[in-house]
C-alpha cells in the first residue's frame, strides 16, 4: 500500500494513437499465452495417461457404495466454487458478458484469436396465477409456458494498445438489439478510464449487470419501474477514476442519452425531445468503496445519483438517488465451498411535474447462501411505494397511473450449477400488489448455459 | 464542527498513508503465493511482492476483490502462472487496475509458464465436455523444483530488464536461489526414492509435474473430469482401480474436500497425503521451505504416518 503509481507520460498521447492500431495484435497476444494450435493428427491427449480400466474393476458391495455416497455428500459443502457473477471493466462493475473467448477455428484466425466470443442462453418455463403478471424486466419470463429470456452474444477484444472493445448483442425471438457496444481506454494517466458508446450506467450494483450475473431469474421491479425494462443505459460517455486512497474508492461519472422507454423512462423516456443543452442528457455519478474486512468477509458499498430531464414541462427534471450494499462471506483460509452474500439496494426518485414534485421509494434486499459446491438458495424482498405529491398525498403518476398503493414481492430460489457454465434455477414468488384484489403467485424453472471460453468473474 | 475536524483528521491519515515513501525499487504482484515466493527469492530486498491468492484457495476460483485491483494498480510487474489457470478472475482485475504496464503483452506482464517445460499439453482439439481442461498445458508446475528454477530464471531476466540498476543483485540472488534449490533437491529425491514407479491416486490433475520429477504414476483421479466433483460411480471405479493396481498413496491439496479422498484411501488401503496447495508466503515461508514441507508430507505418507 505504500507506493504510488508511476505513470508513463506518453499515455497522454492516446488521442493521437489511433494510427498505431496496426499493432493491435501485440496488445492481445503474449508469446506465452498463445494457445497451442490443435493439430490434425489426433494421438490421445497426454492427460489420458491414467487409462481407465473398468473391465478389471472388481464390483463393490452395496455398503461400500453407500459409504462413497456419504463421503461425497460431506465433500460437497467444502469444495470451492466460483461465484456466478462477472465483471470486466472494473472489479466492481460486474457488467460484461463475463465469459471469455470461444476460440475461432484456425482457418479464420490464423492461430491467434482476436475476438472473444461467447453465447449465453436463458430459457424458462413459467406459471403465473395472474392473467397479467407484473413482470417489468425485458428479460423476465412473462407468460405461462416456455419463455426465451434472451440469447446474448458477447464480443470483446483489445483493439490496440489504447482501447478495448466490448459488446453485448441480444437476440430475442423476433429481433436483435445492441444492448451494449462500447470502447474502454487502456492507457489513460492518473488512474482514469473512459468508456464511450452504448453502455449500461453504473448506477447501483445490479443495473450494470446482465441477467446471467443475477442471482434470481427476474429483475427487481424497482429497476424496471425507475429506469425501464432494459435497465438504465444509453449512448454516451463515462469517466471513472480510481482514487489514490489506501482503500478502494472508485468515482464514476457519465453523460448518456436521456431517451428510451425501456432504458430511461423516468427521464425523456419515449418522448422525442431534442437535445438542446448539456442539461438534456442524463448525468450519472457514483462512488464505489470496497472494504476487505477480513480474508473471508468483504463489503462493497456504493452511492449513486442520476439526474436528467423529463418531458412533463420545460426544464423539468428527474433525480434518482441510490445506495447499494454487498456483503460477502466466503471462507478462503480453509477448504470450504460455503458462501453467504447479502445484497441490498434502495432507490429514491424525485420527479418535477407541472406544479408538483413527485417522490417515491423502491428497493430490494436479498441474501443468497451457497451451501455446497453446486447448490445455493436465496430469498429476496422487494418494495415500492406509490409516488407522493409534496403534500404527501398519493400522486397521479404520469408513468404508472395504476401504482396507487404499496407493492411488495417476496421471492425464493434454489440454484444448481452442474458446472460454472450452466445453472438450473427453481424460483417462486408472491407479489403483493396493493392495487390488486388478491396477491399474485408465480413459479419459474430456468436454465442458463454459457458457451465460450472461461470468463472472468467479478466481485 | 466536531465532525468536520474528524473528517480532516481522517483525510490527513489517508494522505499520510498514501504518501509513505516507496522503499522497494520494483513493486511485484503475483497471482499465486508460490510465484510470490520465487519472485521474492530473486528480488530480495529490492522488490516488494504481493500475492493475490492465498495458499488455502483453489487458484482456479479466486474472488476478484477490488482491493486486489488496487495492488495491481500500483504494480510494476505482474507474474501469472498462465495457461488459463487464473482466467476466471485475473482479467477483470487487470482491466480494472488502470495500469497499462501490467496488461497482457506489456513488459510488466510476465507469464511464468513460458519458462516451463510443459506437461499434458493436449495434442487434440479440446472442448468443455472434457471438463475444465487447460488447452495450453497443465498449469500446476511449481510442485517441481526444477521448474521453480526455470521460472526464477525468467523472473530474473524480466526484473533485470525493468530495473537495470539492480540487475547484479537479481543475478546474484538467482544464483543463490538456484544453488539452494539444487542442493536441497538431491536430498528430496533421495528421501522419496520410494515413490519411483509407485501408482498414485490424486484428486485433481495437479500431479503432472510432481510425477515427472519423482517418477511415480498417477493411475486415477478422484474427479471424473477436471473440475467436475467426484460422483459415486466414478469413485467406485477409482477404488477398484486403486485396489487392482495396489496404489501406494492418495494425494490431494489442502483446498480440496477430504471426505472422498479419506474414504478411498482407507478402502484401498493406502495413506492419504494432504499436500499444501501453495507457499504460505504471507507468513514468510520460502519456496524451498514449501517444497521441503511437500516432500516431508510425502515422506511421512510413504512411511505410513499420514494423517
Amino acid at each position: 500500500m505504500s507506493f504510488l503509481p508511476r505513470r508513463n507520460p506518453r499515455a497522454l498521447a492516446v488521442v493521437l494513437a489511433v494510427q498505431l492500431s496496426t499493432s493491435a495484435a501485440w496488445a492481445q497476444s503474449s508469446p506465452g499465452q498463445t494457445p497451442p494450435a490443435a493439430t490434425e493428427t489426433p494421438p490421445p491427449p497426454a492427460e489420458a495417461a491414467p487409462a481407465d480400466t473398468p473391465s478389471d474393476a472388481p464390483a463393490l458391495s452395496a455398503e461400500e457404495m453407500a459409504e462413497i455416497e456419504k463421503a461425497l455428500g460431506s465433500d460437497a459443502s467444502t469444495r470451492a466454487r466460483p461465484s456466478g457473477d462477472t465483471s470486466p471493466v472494473s472489479p466492481t462493475a460486474t457488467n460484461d458478458s463475463g465469459v471469455t473467448p470461444l476460440r475461432l477455428p484456425n482457418a479464420i484466425t490464423g492461430g491467434t484469436s482476436f475476438l472473444n466470443l461467447s453465447f449465453i442462453l436463458d430459457l424458462a418455463v413459467a406459471a403465473f396465477s395472474s392473467k397479467e403478471p407484473l413482470q417489468g424486466g425485458a428479460h423476465d419470463p412473462t407468460q405461462n409456458g416456455f419463455n426465451l429470456q434472451q440469447l446474448e452474444l458477447s464480443i470483446g477484444s483489445v483493439v490496440d494498445p489504447y482501447f478495448r472493445f466490448d459488446s453485448n448483442i441480444v437476440f430475442s425471438q423476433f429481433g436483435v438489439e445492441i444492448e451494449e457496444a462500447y470502447v474502454t481506454t487502456l492507457d489513460l494517466p492518473a488512474n482514469l478510464q473512459v468508456r464511450a458508446g452504448q453502455f449500461l450506467t453504473r448506477f447501483g450494483r445490479l443495473n450494470s449487470t446482465h441477467p446471467h450475473a443475477w442471482d434470481f431469474v427476474d429483475q427487481p421491479f424497482v429497476m424496471s419501474r425507475v429506469f425501464g425494462a432494459e435497465g438504465n443505459r444509453g449512448l454516451g460517455v463515462e469517466g471513472s477514476w480510481l482514487t489514490p486512497l489506501p482503500w478502494y474508492v472508485e468515482v464514476i461519472g457519465s453523460a448518456t442519452d436521456a431517451k428510451g422507454e425501456a432504458t430511461a423512462r423516468s427521464f425523456f423516456g419515449s418522448s422525442n425531445e431534442r437535445v438542446l443543452s448539456p442539461l438534456d442528457f442524463q448525468l450519472t455519478g457514483a462512488v464505489k468503496q470496497f472494504f476487505p474486512l477480513s480474508d473471508d468477509l468483504s463489503l462493497l458499498w456504493g452511492l449513486s445519483a442520476a439526474t436528467g430531464p423529463n418531458p412533463t414541462g420545460y426544464r423539468n427534471h428527474t433525480s434518482v438517488y441510490g445506495t447499494d450494499v454487498y456483503l460477502k462471506f466466503r471462507p478462503i483460509t480453509e477448504a470450504s465451498a460455503q458462501q453467504l452474500v447479502l445484497q441490498a439496494e434502495v432507490l429514491y426518485r424525485r420527479r418535477q411535474a407541472p406544479e408538483d414534485l413527485l417522490s417515491d421509494w423502491g428497493g430490494y434486499a436479498q441474501t443468497v447462501w451457497r451451501f455446497s459446491n453446486r447448490w445455493a438458495t436465496g430469498v429476496r424482498y422487494e418494495f415500492g411505494t406509490p409516488a407522493k405529491t409534496q403534500e404527501g398525498r398519493v400522486a397521479n403518476d404520469p408513468l404508472d397511473p395504476e401504482w396507487i398503493a404499496d407493492r411488495q414481492r417476496i421471492t425464493a430460489a434454489v440454484t444448481f450449477w452442474p458446472t460454472e457454465f450452466s445453472r438450473l434455477r427453481l424460483q417462486a414468488a408472491t407479489d403483493r400488489v396493493g392495487w390488486r384484489a388478491t396477491p399474485d403467485y408465480s413459479a419459474f424453472l430456468a436454465l442458463e448455459v454459457v458457451t465460450g471460453a472461461h470468463g472472468a468473474h467479478a466481485f | 464542527m466536531r465532525s468536520l475536524r474528524l473528517f480532516a483528521a481522517l483525510l490527513a491519515a489517508a494522505v499520510s498513508f498514501t504518501a509513505a515513501p516507496a522503499r522497494a525499487d520494483l513493486k511485484v504482484v503475483t497471482s499465486l503465493p508460490d510465484l510470490a515466493a520465487v519472485a521474492k527469492a530473486v528480488g530480495g530486498d529490492k522488490v516488494e511482492v504481493v500475492a493475490l491468492a492465498l495458499p488455502t484457495q483453489d487458484p482456479h476460483f479466486v474472488d476478484a476483490k477490488p482491493n486486489l485491483a488496487l495492488a495491481l494498480n500500483r504494480a510494476d510487474l505482474l507474474i501469472t502462472a498462465g495457461l488459463d489457470l487464473e482466467i476466471g478472475w485475473l482479467p477483470s482485475l487487470q482491466l480494472g487496475a488502470r495500469n497499462n504496464k501490467i496488461l497482457t503483452g506489456n513488459d510488466g506482464y510476465l507469464d511464468a509458464s513460458r519458462f516451463v517445460s510443459l506437461q499434458e499439453v493436449p495434442t487434440t482439439a479440446v472442448d468443455r465436455s472434457q471438463g475444465d481442461v487447460h488447452p495450453g498445458g497443465n498449469p500446476h508446475y511449481l510442485y517441481d523444483p526444477r521448474q521453480g528454477i526455470a521460472v526464477a530464471r525468467g523472473i530474473e531476466a524480466r526484473m533485470s530488464q525493468l530495473d537495470a540498476k539492480n540487475a547484479a543483485t537479481y543475478k546474484a540472488n538467482l544464483a543463490k536461489f538456484t544453488q539452494e534449490v539444487q542442493a536441497a533437491q538431491q536430498g528430496w529425491e533421495k528421501r522419496l526414492t520410494g515413490l519411483k514407479g509407485a501408482p498414485v491416486i490424486a484428486y485433481h490433475r495437479t500431479t503432472a509435474y510432481l510425477q515427472n520429477w519423482l517418477g511415480f504414476t498417477t493411475v486415477a483421479f478422484l474427479e471424473p473430469k477436471p473440475g467436475i466433483p467426484p460422483n459415486p460411480s466414478h469413485i467406485a471405479q477409482v477404488l477398484a482401480q486403486g485396489k487392482a493396481r495396489k496404489v501406494k498413496v492418495v494425494v490431494k491439496e489442502d483446498y480440496y474436500p477430504d471426505g472422498t479422498a479419506k474414504l478411498v484411501a482407507s478402502k484401498i488401503p493406502a495413506p492419504l497425503i494432504v499436500i499444501p496447495g501453495g507457499t504460505d508466503f504471507r507468513n514468510g515461508q520460502t519456496y524451498v521451505q514449501r517444497i521441503e514441507l511437500l516432500v516431508s508430507r510425502l515422506e511421512q505418507g510413504l512411511a505410513g504416518k499420514a494423517e
